[in-house]
């Protein structure tokens, strides 16, 4: 739901503008979008909830700093993944991490030969959507908002957001399809 | 219909929102279409996917993430006299202001409330960051085994009770711990390991195979628990939603300074939608916050309906212990031998007959299930079960009438008013919340009964 003073939804690339031009609290938005499908994220491949949220918090600090570096703004969560995978890339180099690192690493080896394989991370396929049907995805699972409450955040006919999501939701369906197949054909190729 | 508007309307179809003549062209649709029917069934897989993974991380650190971005921005700028007054706070020089402070802080300007509430919630955040248990008791205007969400002014108070402990975890997000959730008629219990609900009046019980923080509607008692990440939370949403935050001082009982912070809460729903007020999380409510100067620490909690008709106290957590030793028993709970399971809606031979319901039919066909006495009919809407005490009181009731189904802004159900004359001779008079069971497709009873 949207209270009256609730700001009205603003385009990712405007948040970015209007941080680098000196107003924060516009990335305050952003971190308010996107800290949920991040932690999702970072939890999935750390697998430990408070190692995951001090990431995230990290993560944004980092791209806060690093905002001017930015080329499209409209591509900001999928940049800040990048700066994620940074980060948790960082963290395993400590040499006690790396031991948990092939720990994990030993576990999903088990898992991969006698279950099906790993889920390809849903917040990386998010990313690539545009950013009308990521807005949507978002809002619906992250913010739990229904599908009333986005039609009158985001000013739409009700109809219209239906149909946007179920076409957000054709086109995950699309890119997980063609990252499952991607990753099935890097695993053949290193374990034929 | 054809394939593309069958795609385009598998979101208000999973939502419940189809209009019932297209519903059934889908329905129709999809029964020919193999290669939609397939799309169907990847799109809701997608969907529970997607809701699995967002439930997991119901998490929020904007505060500390802006604390730190407003210091960077503050280093940049040093030269700005509002950036050095955050900086201040961020060093805790202003909080250490507020402790020698012991005067009726109410006359201040409107933004000097505002900061001041601002450092003392800040401090009441920081005090009870990394407890190790927490343990809130009060009262709250609920029916006794209604929805632990469930505020209702007209009810009596009934006692609730929480138990947090985490153990050797640091309680930050994701953290799950122990709890426990208690008042007269029902109980929320996780141990670990799995989460339970118990309904006493019902003896039914429903199983959680995991841990969660907030199965079964006791989401707003966690958060409330989770001391620190409440104080934060609450000054997050003040700020982002512009609620009023008043401040005052007194002397308490204890003869000890306390600072009280007042939140004036606003839930952004319309004064018409049928569900504001009726939950906590939907309601507009003053909470009032009391902190000891000294410790930092939330001494208890008074939240009100704030209502044209005047306010309504309908919660009063007022004890709070930090870090006090549980009893390992209190995560325990001996369910009686003869408890009733919950059990997953199955697909019925004659589903598609249920399917093809309005709400308004399904509501008709529940309460002519019950006017008949036919339970295994009724409980085809229904997942509670009908023990003996509630087939004394609804068994043989008279439909008087039924109105025309309507929604919420903030919730899928479809709610019909409805009334009924129980053999008792009483009418009852109230609005059945209906939802679509997503396995069977089926309207159940959600609430209003």
């Amino acid at each position: 739901m949207n209270s009256p003073d609730e700001p009205l939804e603003v385009s990712d690339a405007r948040c970015v503008e209007h941080s680098r031009d000196g107003s924060p609290e516009d990335f305050r938005l952003l971190v308010q979008r996107y800290q949920r499908p991040l932690f999702a994220f970072l939890a999935g491949r750390l697998g430990n909830a408070s190692e995951a949220e001090e990431a995230a918090q990290e993560s944004f600090v980092r791209a806060f700093l690093s905002l001017k570096k930015l080329r499209k703004p409209e591509s900001f969560y999928a940049w800040l993944l990048g700066i994620a995978c940074r980060v948790t890339r960082e963290r395993f180099r400590d040499t006690k991490r790396r031991e948990q690192v092939r720990a994990v690493a030993e576990t999903l080896q088990a898992a991969a030969e006698s279950g099906p394989a790993a889920e390809y991370p849903l917040e990386e396929v998010i990313a690539a959507l545009p950013e009308s049907y990521r807005r949507v995805i978002l809002l619906r699972y992250y913010e739990g908002l229904s599908c009333l409450e986005m039609a009158e955040r985001l000013a739409m006919p009700l109809g219209t957001v239906t149909k946007t999501l179920s076409r957000a939701y054709a086109l995950l369906r699309q890119e997980l399809r063609a990252c499952e197949r991607a990753e099935q054909s890097v695993n053949n190729t290193l374990n034929p | 219909m054809n394939c593309t508007e069958c795609r385009d309307t598998v979101a208000a179809d999973l939502e419940g929102l189809l209009a019932a003549e297209l519903a059934r062209q889908r329905r129709e649709h999809l029964a020919a279409c193999e290669t939609c029917r397939a799309e169907d069934a990847a799109v809701r897989r997608l969907h529970e996917r997607l809701a699995a993974g967002a439930r997991d991380a119901q998490v929020s650190f904007v505060a500390p993430v802006m604390r730190e971005v407003l210091r960077i921005q503050a280093e940049k700028e040093r030269q700005s006299l509002m950036i050095k007054s955050m900086i201040r706070w961020v060093l805790g020089l202003g909080a250490a202001g507020a402790a020698a402070a012991i005067v009726a802080i109410s006359l201040l300007a409107p933004s000097k409330a505002s900061a001041k509430a601002e450092e003392i919630l800040i401090r009441g955040a920081e005090a009870a960051a990394n407890l190790h248990s927490v343990h809130l008791k009060g009262l709250m205007r609920t029916p006794p085994a209604d929805n632990f969400m469930a505020i209702n002014p007209a009810s009596d108070f009934a006692a609730i009770e929480f138990w947090w402990q985490w153990g050797s975890e640091v309680p930050q997000a994701g953290a799950t711990g122990k709890w426990r959730v208690e008042k007269p008629g029902r109980v929320a219990l996780m141990d670990g390991q799995t989460t339970l609900l118990y309904l006493r009046p019902l003896n039914y019980a429903m199983k959680v195979a995991r841990p969660t923080l907030g199965a079964f509607d006791t989401g707003w008692l966690v958060r409330i628990a989770s001391l620190s990440q409440a104080l934060t939370n609450e000054l997050e949403n003040a700020k982002a939603k512009g609620w009023q935050l008043q401040v005052s001082a007194e002397t308490g009982a204890d003869g000890r300074p306390k600072s009280i912070v007042t939140v004036l809460a606003k839930s952004g729903l319309p004064d018409n939608d049928y569900l504001k007020n009726k939950f906590f999380d939907l309601a507009d409510t003053r909470r009032v916050y009391r902190f000891d100067d000294g410790t930092a620490h939330l001494e208890d909690v008074a939240v009100s309906l704030t209502t044209d008709a005047g306010d309504v106290k309908v919660i009063e957590l007022s004890q709070i212990d930090y870090d006090e030793d549980i009893d390992p028993s209190v995560f325990h709970l001996d369910l009686p031998a003869n408890v009733q399971w919950d059990k997953e809606p199955q697909i019925l031979p004659d589903n598609q007959k249920y399917v093809a319901m309005t709400a308004e039919q399904a509501t008709q066909a529940f309460f002519k299930a019950l006017q008949n006495s036919d339970w295994t009919e009724a409980a085809k809407f229904c997942p509670f079960p009908f023990n003996q005490q509630i087939r004394d009181a609804v068994g043989g009731l008279q439909i008087v009438s039924l109105g025309q189904p309507f929604t919420s802004k903030v919730n899928e159900a479809q709610f019909v008013p409805y009334s009924i004359k129980l053999k008792s001779g009483d009418v009852q008079t109230n609005n059945l919340a209906l939802k679509r069971d997503p396995k069977t497709g089926r309207w159940f009873v959600d609430g209003g009964f």
